[in-house]
């Protein structure tokens, strides 16, 4: 769905995409894995439009409408967590389809309780579950996650992955999921590219369905 | 808790007993009520005045000016300062000009003024010239400083312009309007006491300040001095109340 043909970009001196190639599958889950600084977050903005290339080409096989969950939720602090996300919808759907929307959503996301709770009210956790809701209720095709479980604690980390994965499975999307941490990887993706070096290179590439055993995925990632 | 608040209070009362009390010594040790009254001499030239209902008029003449200046330089320089806070274009276009008026000496303004206005409407202009640079300025700091990643997400999710000035820029830019209104209008108290000194209208504080100076009135001179500062604080917490009910 998303194809990158040698794409290319530099900020000032540094290299950090030269002919770069790569592809995301159409609503299945690509993970970019790879150490910090390797030009993953690069990669993501390109994907998303937020940064421009130098060269090469980002094709996009069908009218993208992208969401985003930011490694920082990124809400909008003065307002509470209902309107952070009908902030987003206004655009998109009439007033009484918002209300259910956003109801089901929170509601999804375990946030009932709080939907009048103002982001600076809320636990790193709870304000990373809004952004995933605003994320998932955003009718988009693509969704990029930024290492969004990045801080979290081991029990909130799994609790926010298995979030992701129902909701993913309710609202199946192309994702292109960035992380640097082996469980997360192994335990969402579908597809994994794992990335070295400056520019960012593809060392390797796995294709976790066709594993039985995870653990072999794991040996593969922890060299 | 209370007995902290209590305290500081407490606190606060034995500093000014303090510097009141410098202000004996010297004008014992100066001995000339004409270059330095004493706060007792002040004091009573204060009770004198609020026995008089010109007094409470010219108070409250004087405080309109203060206000419409004041009021009139929020407008202005929170509509403008959002034009060139969003747009580089305007705001290149008005920086010189603004950049002339905060330089430009208060009495120039002045002196101007009393030539252009009727002699009540003088202040009220020289306190919007004044106070007017500081709201703009303030304003399109508060735009500037916009989270970039929240404009990022604005895009993300194609939030179209209007709605991203409503909705971001807006209320980023708050906590620096606050701060800019409550310098303003500390400033406007000051300026409009010397606008009014030298248009002179006809109930105005500062055509007291002038009387007191001709005619060697130097504890009334005190005394109004004292009344602009308590007006000034006065206001300066008004304000600060109604603005926290403002996002921060």
């Amino acid at each position: 769905m998303i194809e990158f043909i040698n794409v290319s970009k530099k900020f000032n001196d540094l290299k950090v995409l030269n002919n770069f190639n790569i592809r995301f599958e159409k609503d299945k889950i690509t993970c970019l894995f790879g150490p910090s600084g390797v030009g993953k977050t690069t990669i993501a903005n390109i994907a998303a439009n937020l940064t421009e290339i130098d060269n090469g080409e980002v094709k996009v096989t069908e009218n993208a409408v992208y969401s985003f969950v930011f490694q920082e939720p990124r809400l909008l602090e003065w307002y509470s967590v209902y309107d952070n996300i009908d902030f987003v919808l206004k655009n998109v759907y009439n007033s009484d389809k918002r209300v259910n929307i956003i109801k089901d959503y929170i509601d999804m996301v375990e946030l009932k309780d709080f939907e009048s709770y103002k982001p600076k009210e809320l636990s790193g956790g709870m304000a990373q579950r809004v952004s995933l809701a605003r994320a998932f209720a955003y009718p988009s095709n693509v969704l990029i996650l930024d290492e969004p479980f990045k801080g979290l604690d081991m029990k909130l980390k799994r609790e926010m992955i298995s979030l992701f994965k129902k909701l993913w499975n309710e609202s199946k999307r192309t994702v292109l999921f960035i992380t640097h941490d082996v469980d997360e990887a192994v335990t969402l993706s579908d597809f994994i590219y794992i990335l070295n070096e400056k520019p960012a290179k593809i060392i390797d590439y796995i294709n976790i369905l066709e594993y039985n055993d995870v653990s072999e995925v794991k040996y593969r990632l922890d060299i | 808790m209370k007995g902290s608040i209590l305290q500081s209070k407490y606190n606060k009362i034995l500093i000014a007993l303090f510097w009141i009390f410098v202000w004996e010594i010297f004008s014992l040790i100066i001995d000339q009520e004409i270059y330095l009254p004493s706060p007792i001499t002040t004091f009573y030239a204060l009770i004198d005045m609020l026995k008089t209902t010109d007094t409470y008029i010219t108070i409250l003449y004087s405080t309109y000016r203060t206000v419409a200046g004041f009021l009139i330089s929020c407008g202005a320089g929170i509509v403008l300062g959002y034009f060139c806070g969003i747009n580089k274009l305007v705001y290149d276009l008005f920086n010189p000009l603004i950049g002339i008026i905060r330089t430009i000496p208060v009495m120039s303004i002045i002196i101007i003024a009393i030539m252009w206005f009727k002699d009540t409407n003088v202040p009220i202009f020289v306190a919007f010239l004044m106070c007017f640079p500081i709201i703009w300025t303030n304003t399109i700091s508060g735009i500037k400083s916009t989270d970039v990643k929240l404009l990022q997400m604005c895009k993300v999710y194609n939030i179209n312009r209007l709605r991203i000035i409503k909705s971001v820029y807006f209320y980023s830019s708050i906590p620096y309007i606050k701060a800019g209104m409550i310098s303003a209008l500390g400033l406007g108290w000051k300026v409009t006491s010397a606008a009014e000194v030298l248009s002179l209208p006809k109930y105005s504080i500062g055509r007291f300040l002038y009387d007191s100076k001709v005619y060697l009135e130097i504890p009334d001179l005190f005394a109004w001095t004292f009344i602009i500062i308590m007006l000034s604080i006065l206001f300066e917490k008004l304000l600060k109340i109604f603005l926290r009910g403002l996002y921060d």
